[in-house]
C-alpha cells in the first residue's frame, strides 16, 4: 500500500523536476538527477525493508504496524519517519545532498551509520556529495582508539528494584593495556527519584526517558564495585574492528536521543542490544526478546550467538574484604577492625613482631574496609582521609606481598546457572488426599533453587502461579498466584551488618473457620537478621506483618503480625535445604493464629533441572494439616 | 636511571600543559559529544547529575563515592588522560602504590609509558617513597604528579 503510493509519487516528482528546474541555490542540476537515480534504485531494491535499515532505525513490527522504538522526534528526518520506513529513507538520502550549514549537524554526520550503510549499498559517489565524511566522528574514533568490546554484567543488587536483576553495559577497550581506561557505554533512564512508588510506576509505564551515555570504565567501577557491593562479570566479545566501528557509529547517531524507558522490556539491557545488532548485521538480538527482558537472558542470547570469548570475574570491594578476612585468624580480623575504626594506630600495629604476611594482610584488610565504609558514607571525609593515609603509610613500609595477589576464586558464572523461567510438576498428599500440581514461574530465582550463579540467600519471584488438581474431589483450581515474592537473607558479621528483609504479595487459598477454602489476597513485608553458623548453615529470623483481604473473611480482612525463623544450607553442590517455622497472629478482622513449619529440600539434576521435596505442616484454629509433595522442576 | 629520567620529563610535560586547567570545573557532562566537542553541554550533563550523587571535588582524596567529572579536555592528548586518571582515582591509586602492586598502579605505568621490564623497579620506587608522594591529606592530583616526578628524578 505504501509502496504503491511511492511509485505513483516518484514519476510525479521526476516530472516536476523536469518541468521546473531547481533554483540555483543548493545543488547543481547534476546532483539532483543523481539523487533521483539513487532514490529510484533504493526504492527498486526495497532498501527500506532491508533488515539492517530496520536495525538502525529500531523499527519493530507491532500490533499497530511497524514503528520505531525510538521516541525522540529528532531521530527522524521525515515527519512520519517513526512509522514510515520509506519516508525516512527518502528523507535521509535527500538530507545527504543538502548543503552544509555546519559540518557537524549535516545528515552525513548526524546519521553516520545510516550514511555508511547507504553509501555502500548504493555505491554513492562521494564526489557528488557536499559533505562526504564526518570529521567529528573520525576524531572520536582517534581519541577512543577502540580495539574490542566487552559486555559488562554487574550482578544483582537487592536493595533497589531497578538493580535486582543486575545490569548490562558495554566497555570499549582502547589501545592502552589497561581495562580501567576502557570506555563504558551505558543506557539508562534519567530519573529524579531513586525509589518509591512514583519511581516504580514511572518506570513501568515508560514515563522516563532513556539515553546512551559514555564515560570512563573506572567511573562505573567506582559506582558498582566500590559503592554498591556488586561483583562484576566481564564477557569479552569477538567483534572485529569493522564491527566495533559500526557499533560506535550507531552509538554516535544515538547521542542525545531518547527512547521511552520501560522497566520490563525497553530497559538498559534491551536497548544495548541495538548496538550489537548494528555491529553485526544479521544478528537481530533485539528480535529475540519476549514480553520482558532480563539482563542475564540477554547475556545468554549473546552467548548463543557465539559472541563471547571469555569471562572475567571482578570481585566487589565487599567480596575482597570478606576474602582477606577469611585468610586471617580471628584476632587479626579484630585488629584490622580496630585499625579501620581508628582505635589502633597502624604504625604501632606494624611495629609488632608478627609474621610479615599476616601483618600485610591485616593492614590491607583495614585499608579496604575503611574505604568501603567511606563509600557507604558511614564515616565522614574529615575522619576518613587522615586515617586512610596513615594506614597506607604503614603499608608502604611493609614491602611487597610474598604470595600472589589475593586471587579470589571466581564463583560459578551467572550465565551458567539455571534459566529464568521455571515450570514444575508436583505430586503430593494432604491429609491422605492426593493431589497433582502444575506451577509456572516466569522469573527468576527461588531460595530453594540451586544457587550456582545466583546470590545465595536471595529470592526474586514474579508471577508464580500454582494450579492444583485434587483427586478425590476431582477439583481443579488455582492454589496460589505469587505476584511478588522477594527475599534477601544477608548474613551479618564483624564487618558487615546488613538487614535481611522480605516482601511478598500473593493470592493464596486458605481454609477458613467454616471448613471451606477461598482465595484471599495477602501482603506480607518483613525484616530481620541473619548469621552464618559455621558448618550448620545460614540462620535467620524475621519479624513480619501480614494482611489478608478477601470477601469470605470476617469483615473482609485479617491483619496481624508475627515472625519467622529458619535455616538455609547448601549441604553439597547439588543438595540444599531450607527449614523454617512461622507464627502469625491475626488480631484484627478475621482473627486466627497461623503456625507453619516446613522443610524443603532441593536436588540438582542438571543446571536446568531439579527435584524438590517439601513437607509442610500448618496449624490453624487448632487444627493441623500436613502436606507433602515431590516436585520436578525444569528451567527454560 | 636514564629511562626514569625520560619518564620524569614526560611527567613534566603533563604538568606544563595542565597548570590550573582543572581548577573549578563543575560541568558533569557525560555525553558522547563531550569527548570531542569543546565546552558543549549536552542534555546528557543532566544524566550524570542524576546518576551520580553530587560532587566532592574529586581532585583530592575521598572520591570513592562514585562521583566523576566527564572528559572536557578541549585538546585531548595522552597526557591529559594521565592527569584525569590520577585525579579521578586518588584513593585507589594511593592504595595500590602503598602495596607496590595493583590495577591502578599498572594503569599509571601504562600512561607513563613505563616499559614492562622496568615496572617492578618503578613500583618499588614509588612504594618506598609513598610518604613523599602522598605527603599530606589535602594533596591534589597535581601535587601527586609533581611529587612522582621529583621521586623519579631523584631516583
Amino acid at each position: 500500500m505504501r509502496v504503491a503510493y511511492r511509485i505513483r509519487a516518484l514519476p510525479f516528482l521526476l516530472a516536476l523536476l523536469a518541468a521546473f528546474p531547481p533554483a540555483a541555490t543548493a545543488t547543481p542540476p547534476r546532483n539532483d538527477d543523481y539523487l533521483s537515480e539513487l532514490l529510484a534504485r533504493a526504492l527498486q531494491e526495497k532498501l527500506h525493508e532491508d533488515p539492517y535499515w530496520r536495525t538502525l532505525m529500531h523499527y519493530k513490527r507491532g500490533v499497530f504496524g511497524t514503528r520505531s522504538l525510538v521516541d525522540d522526534p529528532r531521530f527522524f528526518l521525515a515527519e512520519n519517519g517513526k512509522t514510515d520506513s520509506w519516508a525516512e529513507m527518502e528523507a535521509t538520502l535527500r538530507a545527504f545532498f543538502r548543503s552544509p550549514e555546519d559540518d557537524e549537524k549535516h545528515a552525513v554526520c548526524r546519521f553516520v551509520a545510516r550514511f555508511d550503510w547507504l553509501r555502500r549499498r548504493l555505491s554513492i559517489d562521494p564526489s557528488k556529495l557536499p559533505v562526504s565524511r564526518c570529521d567529528s566522528f573520525e576524531k572520536l574514533m582517534d581519541r577512543v582508539g577502540p580495539q574490542s568490546v566487552t559486555l559488562i554484567f554487574p550482578t544483582s543488587y537487592m536493595n533497589s528494584p531497578a538493580s535486582m536483576y543486575g545490569h548490562t553495559l558495554l566497555a570499549i577497550r582502547t589501545a592502552y593495556e589497561s581495562d580501567l581506561l576502557s570506555y563504558a557505554i551505558n543506557y539508562s533512564a534519567i530519573t529524579n527519584e531513586t525509589f518509591g512508588l512514583f519511581y516504580i510506576a514511572k518506570g513501568l509505564l515508560g514515563l522516563y526517558k532513556g539515553y546512551f551515555s559514555i564515560l570512563p570504565y573506572y567511573a562505573k567501577l567506582q559506582e558498582y564495585s566500590d559503592v554498591n557491593d556488586r561483583d562484576i562479570w566481564e564477557y569479552s566479545l569477538d567483534l572485529d574492528t569493522d564491527e566495533v566501528r559500526r557499533l560506535l557509529m550507531h552509538m554516535y547517531e544515538l547521542q542525545d536521543i531518547y527512547s521511552d524507558y520501560y522497566f520490563f522490556n525497553e530497559n538498559c539491557s534491551y536497548d544495548l542490544l541495538f548496538l550489537l545488532d548494528a555491529a553485526r548485521p544479521g544478528l537481530d538480538l533485539t528480535d529475540r526478546c519476549a514480553w520482558w527482558v532480563i539482563p542475564l537472558d540477554t547475556i545468554r542470547e549473546i552467548k548463543k550467538s557465539r559472541m563471547i570469548d571469555q569471562a572475567f570475574y571482578r570481585p566487589s570491594k565487599s567480596t575482597k574484604v570478606k576474602h582477606i578476612a577469611s585468610l586471617l585468624p580471628e584476632e587479626r580480623r579484630l585488629e584490622a577492625l580496630a585499625i579501620a575504626r581508628g582505635d589502633t594506630e597502624p604504625a604501632r600495629f606494624s611495629g609488632q613482631s608478627i609474621p610479615p604476611e599476616e601483618k600485610i594482610r591485616t593492614i590491607d584488610l583495614a585499608a579496604e574496609y575503611l574505604q568501603y565504609r567511606y563509600a557507604k558514607k558511614e564515616i565522614a571525609k574529615v575522619d576518613y582521609v587522615p586515617r586512610f593515609l596513615e594506614i597506607l603509610k604503614a603499608r608502604s613500609s611493609l614491602g611487597a606481598s610474598d604470595e600472589e595477589r589475593y586471587s579470589i576464586p571466581p564463583p560459578p558464572r551467572p550465565d551458567e546457572g539455571h534459566h529464568s523461567n521455571r515450570i514444575s510438576l508436583a505430586y503430593g498428599v494432604v491429609e491422605d488426599r492426593p493431589f497433582q500440581e502444575i506451577r509456572l514461574r516466569p522469573a527468576y530465582h527461588g531460595l530453594i533453587d540451586n544457587s550456582s550463579g545466583y546470590k545465595r540467600g536471595s529470592q526474586i519471584i514474579f508471577l508464580d502461579g500454582v494450579v492444583r488438581y485434587d483427586w478425590p474431589g476431582e477439583r481443579l483450581e488455582v492454589e496460589s498466584v505469587n505476584l511478588i515474592d522477594i527475599v534477601s537473607i544477608a548474613p551479618r558479621d564483624a564487618f558487615f551488618k546488613p538487614t535481611s528483609w522480605k516482601v511478598r504479595t500473593d493470592l493464596l487459598r486458605r481454609t477458613l473457620a467454616n471448613g471451606k477454602d477461598y482465595l484471599v489476597y495477602r501482603l506480607s513485608p518483613g525484616f530481620g537478621r541473619a548469621y552464618e553458623l559455621g558448618g550448620i548453615g545460614l540462620w535467620y529470623w524475621m519479624l513480619e506483618s501480614d494482611l489478608h483481604v478477601g470477601g469470605a473473611l470476617e469483615i473482609s480482612y485479617s491483619l496481624g503480625a508475627g515472625g519467622t525463623t529458619g535455616l538455609f544450607q547448601d549441604v553439597t553442590g547439588w543438595w540444599n535445604l531450607h527449614l523454617f517455622a512461622q507464627d502469625v497472629y491475626h488480631g484484627l478482622g478475621d482473627k486466627d493464629n497461623l503456625i507453619t513449619a516446613c522443610l524443603e529440600q532441593n536436588f540438582r539434576v542438571s543446571s536446568d533441572m531439579s527435584f524438590s521435596v517439601e513437607v509442610r505442616s500448618e496449624t490453624y484454629h487448632e487444627e493441623t494439616t500436613v502436606e507433602s509433595a515431590v516436585r520436578w522442576n525444569a528451567f527454560f | 636511571m636514564k629511562k626514569v629520567g625520560v619518564l620524569a620529563i614526560a611527567v613534566c610535560c603533563v604538568l606544563a600543559f595542565t597548570g590550573e586547567s582543572y581548577a573549578g570545573r563543575s560541568n558533569t557532562g557525560c555525553g558522547i559529544g563531550t569527548i570531542i566537542f569543546e565546552g558543549k553541554e549536552g542534555l546528557l550533563s543532566q544524566i550524570c547529575a542524576a546518576t551520580f550523587n553530587g560532587s566532592f571535588g574529586n581532585q583530592t582524596f575521598g572520591i570513592t563515592s562514585g562521583t566523576l567529572e566527564c572528559e572536557q579536555a578541549p585538546t585531548f592528548i595522552a597526557h591529559e588522560k594521565l592527569n584525569k586518571f590520577v585525579g579521578d582515582n586518588m584513593d585507589n591509586l594511593a592504595m595500590d602504590m602503598s602495596k607496590g602492586e595493583g590495577e591502578y598502579l599498572t594503569t599509571l605505568a601504562v600512561l607513563l609509558d613505563v616499559p614492562v621490564e622496568e615496572r617492578a623497579e618503578f613500583y618499588g620506587l614509588l612504594q618506598a617513597n609513598f610518604s613523599n608522594i602522598y605527603s599530606s591529606e589535602d594533596i591534589t592530583h597535581i601535587d601527586v604528579l609533581n611529587n612522582i616526578e621529583r621521586v623519579l628524578l631523584a631516583g
